[in-house]
């Protein structure tokens, strides 16, 4: 049985260190006045929300994780959005694109939910954003937005786009590494995407790369790739980064990959060689001491949320989170609360009989989120403007934690993906 | 330059590891199809099973590895027993697999709800933590350990099956059953042991293989894919030798191969053994013309 620490974030120091950051909340967006009769919601009017949570497969973890988030924040909110009773329906995201497709379908034609929330992995969102996007329900994701993606009418993120997490942290990384750094990642969609936008990043600022020409052959990645869903063992692609003459590592992976990854990377003897990574590295139960551990010690990452992250909303999300729940809240969690959240702002101006296009509508109306990561708003590409956060796993009192050591750019102009693919 | 050969080498060492782990899965496969004549696509599940075991009971201490070995090996018996009395009624090859492959989609599913879906990491023996280096490039003290003590199993294993006289009953069960119970062997009490003998191998290699392969979603099916291939390649029945050879080969091509062309590395194993058995077959079909 997995064991989960029972973990505690001293909420009152928390709270100390937000306090100079603590803003007045703003008045509550819910209802339009709430004196008309039209407006009072009734029985009619129960919203379904469709969600797509990982149920089996690499990214499990992540899909437990944001369910958890999701329901939290229902089950604080008197299961009412915006006024309105919900019902929740589930299916199972699966491992690829194709088993999150037919979890899609299945919400959108036989359940007919009003809005679909969901995936852990960000490749499905291609194929889900159009069929969502027909049918005109607005489609909150939890989990990456791939470059691909062009019509975003119905598409909203409360996450992050693929190639952005990279992005934050290459100027960093060109500053403070005296010397090249590899970049290895995964051969799928998400891969290219997040590894693709650290590397263009990167360039961009003059950093320089330590991977030998030809390591892969595919032109769009200048990065080692390994197999995905399944690398049985990462230590022969590991084996090239001594000779390579790399001053320091950039990669990203989740989920499982990610503690075969860590643990292959210490067995590899390149302990001395720093290790950097998208924050899902060491993210939710990565650090578990049966999956990662201490050989997670000292890797550092880059994420838009570390539970450590001050304010007065990530105090008081950490406290309801940890009343439920025995781990330290992480990304996951938080990108599901923030869309139901958001869906709780939006549905509340969505008129007294909701419908999906009611409610995209009102979603294109929100002007700001309060999240425990941080205030944040929709940018024109329908994701957060949002803050990132450089973290080192540090032994934090008995356990491991990501802690924020300092923040990185604010605005990042994701570049597009090349134009030939 | 020496030092260029050392990543190779240490790639190398990481295939002998990795072949010798599915030697000893694929070894306990093709005693259940060579011996009981059962397709049984549950093996992956075997060794995920003894996997998980090691992240339950290993401690980090020598005793708690070898309690978790043990009980792999109780519960496998138990378990292989269960499979030959449910298989029992199932004569053809397509029926076997349908069912073991649904207990294995059972099991599957019973080990995600069981562990959240993560993918767990069991602590190596403190003794046994830790790596060597080579100019720079490390290797984990395990796997070295695990390659010195998989050899003499296998070695063990050879002369078990060529002779003694538990071998030779077992030999005779797969080549010619009507013969050797005509001769007073009872072949189903045969076809029972090698059913628990394979499932304990493919549980202990589960255990023991843990920090190699460790256990994860998909592990299963990963497993049961290259463990089939090795029986396909080496021949299912008893031929160890056989068996050996083409397990360090697929190791070979899932390390050495993967490194060389990573572009192909998701299938380079495929080539391999389409161009083997394709060979094979023409040369069979011409000798035998």
């Amino acid at each position: 049985m997995t064991s989960h620490p029972t973990l505690r974030i001293p909420v009152a120091r928390l709270k100390r260190m937000g306090a100079a950051l603590t803003v007045v909340p703003l008045l509550a967006l819910s209802g339009c006045g709430g004196s008309s009769l039209d407006d009072t919601p009734n029985a009619d009017s129960t919203i379904t929300i469709g969600a797509i949570w990982a149920q089996s497969g690499n990214y499990t973890p992540l899909g437990t994780d944001m369910a958890n988030g999701f329901n939290l924040y229902l089950t604080t909110h008197g299961n009412k959005l915006g006024g309105h009773p919900v019902v929740v329906k589930t299916a199972d995201e699966g491992d690829t694109d194709d088993t999150a497709l037919a979890a899609a379908r299945k919400l959108l034609d036989s359940d007919r939910v009003d809005v679909l929330v969901g995936t852990a992995s960000a490749v499905p969102t291609v194929k889900i954003a159009p069929k969502a996007t027909t049918l005109k329900i607005p489609f909150i994701g939890t989990g990456g937005r791939p470059s691909t993606i062009k019509d975003v009418s119905y598409i909203w993120h409360t996450s992050w786009l693929s190639r952005e997490t990279g992005a934050a942290i290459a100027p960093y990384l060109a500053q403070t590494v005296k010397g090249p750094v590899y970049a290895i990642g995964p051969a799928y969609t998400g891969g290219y995407d997040q590894m693709g936008g650290f590397i263009d990043a990167f360039r961009k600022v003059g950093g320089k790369l330590a991977n030998a020409e030809g390591d892969n052959p595919n032109p769009d990645a200048a990065f080692a790739t390994t197999p995905y869903p399944v690398t049985p063992d990462f230590k022969p692609y590991l084996n090239k980064i001594r000779a390579s003459g790399a001053k320091a590592v950039y990669t990203f992976y989740a989920g499982g990959p990610a503690t075969k990854f860590v643990h292959a990377y210490r067995d590899a003897g390149l302990s001395d060689i720093p290790l950097y990574g998208a924050g899902f590295l060491t993210e939710g139960s990565q650090l578990n001491p049966d999956q990662e551990g201490d050989a997670a010690t000292g890797i550092q990452t880059v994420l838009n949320y570390a539970a450590t992250v001050p304010g007065q909303d990530n105090a008081d999300f950490v406290q309801t989170f940890q009343a439920k729940y025995p781990t330290i809240p992480n990304l996951y969690n938080v990108t599901a609360w923030d869309a139901a959240a958001l869906l709780d702002q939006a549905i509340a101006k969505a008129g007294p009989h909701p419908t999906g296009e009611t409610i995209n509508a009102a979603i294109g109306t929100i002007t700001q989120i309060n999240s425990p990561r941080g205030t944040w708003h929709f940018n024109a590409q329908h994701a957060p403007e949002q803050q990132y956060f450089l973290r080192e796993v540090r032994k934090d009192g008995r356990v491991l934690s990501n802690v924020v050591i300092r923040n990185l750019t604010t605005n990042i102009a994701v570049s597009a993906p090349p134009a030939a693919k | 330059m020496v030092s260029d050969l050392v990543p190779w080498a240490v790639t190398a060492l990481g295939g002998v590891a990795y072949g010798l782990l599915l030697f000893v899965v694929a070894d306990g496969l093709a005693l259940i199809v060579g011996v009981m004549n059962v397709m049984n696509l549950a093996h992956g599940a075997s060794y995920l099973a003894g996997a998980y075991l090691a992240c339950w009971l290993a401690d980090g201490t020598l005793t708690g590895l070898a309690v978790a070995v043990l009980a792999g090996i109780a519960a496998a018996a138990i378990a292989g027993a269960g499979l030959s009395v449910l298989l029992k009624p199932l004569a053809g090859h397509t029926e076997q697999a349908a069912v073991t492959l649904g207990i294995g989609f059972i099991a599957s599913w019973a080990f995600t709800r069981l562990t959240g879906g993560n993918t767990l990491s069991p602590p190596r023996p403190a003794i046994l933590d830790g790596h060597l280096s080579f100019a720079g490039h490390g290797y984990p003290v395990y796997d070295l350990t695990f390659i010195v003590l998989a050899i003499p199993l296998a070695a063990g294993m050879y002369l078990i099956v060529r002779r003694s006289m538990a071998g030779i009953r077992l030999r005779a069960a797969v080549d010619d059953p009507l013969m050797a119970a005509a001769q007073g062997l009872s072949v189903a009490r045969i076809r029972t042991i090698a059913l628990a003998t394979g499932t304990m191998l493919a549980v202990t290699a589960g255990v023991l293989g843990a920090p190699v392969i460790g256990p994860g979603p998909g592990v299963d099916s990963h497993v049961l894919t290259l463990s089939l291939i090795v029986v396909i390649l080496g021949g299912a029945g008893t031929n160890i030798r056989a068996l050996l050879t083409s397990a360090l080969l697929v190791g070979m091509v899932e390390n050495i191969g993967v490194a060389t062309v990573p572009a192909l590395a998701s299938f380079s194993l495929f080539l391999i053994v389409i161009a083997v058995l394709v060979v094979r077959g023409h040369r069979q079909a011409v000798s035998a013309a």
